[in-house]
């Protein structure tokens, strides 16, 4: 079994990229087997990659007690989720190319991924606290849907564009209805709120029961506000929440493109959010360094002294 | 295999001629039990469409089928008419081209709307058509069944059938299909009653569309139409608040000027809520404002843009021709090979059971007359003796038969037939 510690981020970055080149020469032209070998691509790289999960996860279990202890098991698992959700489709909606707006993503989300992978792992003490594990677990099944999201979004908003334009779609470069589009926008928000709101919540818990005052951020029972993941969030999980009360009680805000907009302005509130946890080190033994520079941007965002 | 066509199609003989030489499905049979009253020994299938009327007649030797001329006075006489009527309008062919010309019929390469699938739905109809009439036809049989096939891997390997050519069909099955997932949970409204409202509604009937209102000046047309797919009818003052609830509007009146322009859209649009539209405007004049299309949501196509997908769509399958023909050809060539080895074939095993009925004969009478004179040792010796000589006087002209069958020469063949009396 020491073949399955050699498989390596390339392995099925790879996988994934082959799969895109694929989806993307099907608008060009036409193959046969070609369905069945991008499939197959896709597939070996889920196979490789949970492996690689698996397997680097089981070598930092021994070394500090903690499964998926950093920013890059969780990206790299986001990734995979990402991944099988593609195959998914690819199975259900085998004539759409949407693989070559969805690929792209997960082949981001492992690049995202290796950036992190300098940074300092979760502190042991957090990761193995409940309310942790369900922070960030709801935090990686959101991202996941919130980027699908987002990917359903453009694609509703490029085929909208087009058929308004009378661009007539070619048999090549199709792509799902758009009713389909916005039926999957919509509940990828919904469930996106859902995801959010609880890794949201259970964050603000942790603050307030688990937090022990020596880590040098705040007291116990208190939210670091000065944190700017956590006033990110909050302002994202707001957003979000209004945004679907809005949906609910006004019929057109559920129809067409304002649906598409409001995942596509989601994820780029996400990915503001990923951009800070990078930089912050959120939840990692870096994070007390990390905001100390945080706060001069906090406040200087909040129009305090600096 | 010997096959013969005698036909006329939308490539060289008018409508005229094509009327005269149409047949309904309940003339086919009797047609073709009269033929084989007249020549019992022949294989017959009749197509008849409104594009084409083509003639099958196969046989195992050329002598078991009729001429080319006599399928032409027995066609012409049938349809009570004179041979020189249709003779200047009617194609004849034989054996490969006509091989190769049923399989371009049944992969539609033949038709007026390249790549239409209706053709192979009717050349099976043909077929079994053929077989109803009672009678054993292992010869169209084959070159039936390889006609299907062919046209299978033509629409597999090909996309001569994907891109639709007609405007309805672009409209619905690929417009609306990148707008809408379903539409049978979709309210489709159809104002007016003309030919294209109804060519519409038919492949929006195929396609699940069930809740079809339609509004017309004229109520009696409305009637008609919505009866004819199941609809309902509403009256022409009631289209504003129908165009409110309506999924999918089609619109096809004669009227000179729009019937859905700014203000009446203006007026409904709020009782919208945005709701994705999708509206076809298949009238000449237009009868809906090009404006309507700005607004939020809603998708208009008028003939002119579904027009442009439709010869896009007819230069798209054009460029699929060759390779297409390609594949006509290396199947052509397959069957023709398969047949003429089944011939070659059986001729092979007839030759072969005589020279052995003669050799048992020689022996039976030989151990006769030796009587029990002999060893066993060496009674199988003798008859080993007689197999040889039988196999080695076989094998030379076996192997000329089999080369000459391959090169695609029946000669030989006919000849060992003759010479040896084999019969067919």
């Amino acid at each position: 079994m020491d073949w399955l510690y050699k498989i390596t981020v390339t392995c099925f970055a790879a996988s994934y990229s082959v799969a895109l080149v694929l989806e993307i020469s099907r608008v060009f032209f036409q193959a046969r087997f070609r369905q069945a070998i991008r499939i197959g691509f896709v597939a070996a790289g889920l196979f490789a990659h949970i492996v690689y999960l698996v397997m680097q996860n089981r070598l930092e279990f021994k070394a500090s007690g903690i499964w998926m202890g950093s920013w890059f098991d969780w990206c790299l698992a986001a990734a995979w989720l990402l991944a099988a959700a593609y195959l998914w489709i690819a199975v259900r909606q085998s004539q759409s190319v949407i693989g070559v707006f969805l690929l792209p993503m997960v082949l981001a989300l492992i690049l995202i991924g290796y950036q992190f992978d300098d940074q300092a792992r979760f502190s042991a003490h957090e990761a193995r606290s409940v309310w942790n594990m369900v922070h960030g677990g709801s935090l990686l099944l959101g991202t996941t849907v919130v980027v699908l999201g987002f990917v359903f979004g453009l694609v509703y908003l490029f085929q909208s564009r087009r058929l308004k334009s009378k661009s007539i779609p070619s048999r090549l470069f199709h792509l799902p209805s758009l009713e389909w589009l916005q039926r999957c926008c919509e509940r990828s928000l919904i469930v996106s709120v859902v995801l959010l709101g609880i890794g949201f919540i259970s964050g603000v818990a942790i603050n307030l029961i688990n937090r022990p005052a020596s880590d040098g951020v705040a007291e116990s029972g208190t939210i670091a506000w000065s944190d700017p993941v956590i006033w990110s969030s909050f302002v994202l999980f707001g957003w979000l929440l209004i945004s679907q009360i809005i949906n609910l009680v006004y019929q057109p805000d559920r129809q067409g493109r304002k649906v598409a907009y409001i995942v596509v302005t989601c994820a780029l509130f996400l990915m503001l959010e990923l951009g800070l946890v990078w930089w912050t080190g959120h939840a990692t033994t870096d994070q007390v360094s990390c905001l100390a520079q945080s706060q001069v941007v906090t406040d200087f965002l909040i129009g305090g002294s600096t | 295999m010997n096959l013969q066509i005698i036909g006329c199609s939308h490539h060289r003989s008018n409508v005229s001629i094509r009327e005269q030489l149409a047949f309904t499905e309940a003339q086919v049979k009797p047609f073709l039990e009269k033929f084989y009253r007249q020549f019992p020994d022949s294989e017959a299938v009749l197509l008849s469409t409104c594009n084409r009327t083509e003639f099958f007649a196969a046989g195992q030797t050329s002598d078991s089928i009729p001429s080319q001329q006599e399928m032409v006075r027995f066609l012409a006489g049938e349809r009570g008419i004179s041979n020189n009527d249709i003779e200047d309008g009617l194609y004849r062919l034989n054996d490969r081209d006509a091989v190769r010309h049923l399989f371009s019929v049944a992969a539609s390469l033949d038709s007026m709307v390249v790549g239409e699938t209706q053709i192979l739905a009717q050349v099976k109809r043909a077929y079994e058509l053929a077989i109803e009439s009672n009678r054993a036809i292992p010869l169209t049989h084959r070159a039936f069944q390889s006609a299907i096939q062919v046209a299978r891997r033509v629409a597999n390997e090909t996309t001569l059938h994907s891109n639709r050519v007609s405007v309805p069909s672009v409209a619905i099955n690929v417009l609306a299909k990148q707008i809408f997932e379903r539409l049978d949970n979709k309210r489709i409204l159809v104002i007016g009653a003309g030919e294209m409202a109804s060519e519409t509604l038919t492949y929006l009937k195929a396609e699940g569309g069930s809740d079809i209102v339609v509004v017309n000046r004229t109520p009696e047309k409305a009637d008609a139409l919505a009866n004819r797919f199941d609809g309902r009818t509403k009256p022409w003052n009631q289209m504003p608040s129908e165009i409110a609830m309506a999924d999918l509007i089609i619109s096809t009146t004669g009227a000179t000027e729009a019937v859905i322009d700014i203000p009446l859209f203006d007026l409904i649009e709020p009782d919208r809520k945005q709701k994705p539209l999708f509206m076809l405007d298949l009238a000449m004049p237009r009868d809906i404002h090009p404006d309507v299309g700005d607004r939020q949501n809603v998708y208009l196509y008028t003939l002119d843009d579904l027009q442009k997908v439709c010869d896009r769509n007819l230069e798209s399958r054009k460029s699929q021709f060759p390779k297409a023909m390609k594949i006509l050809d290396q199947e052509t060539d397959r069957f023709l090979s398969e047949m003429r080895g089944l011939a070659s074939d059986s001729t092979i095993v007839a030759l072969r059971d005589q020279a052995n009925q003669t050799k048992e004969a020689e022996l039976k009478w030989l151990m006769n007359r030796i009587g029990d004179d002999i060893s066993d040792d060496q009674r199988a010796i003798i008859e080993h003796a007689f197999h040889r000589l039988v196999n080695k006087m076989l094998h030379s002209p076996l192997k000329s038969v089999r080369d000459d069958s391959e090169k695609g020469s029946n000669s030989l063949l006919e000849a060992v037939r003759r010479l040896f009396q084999l019969g067919d």
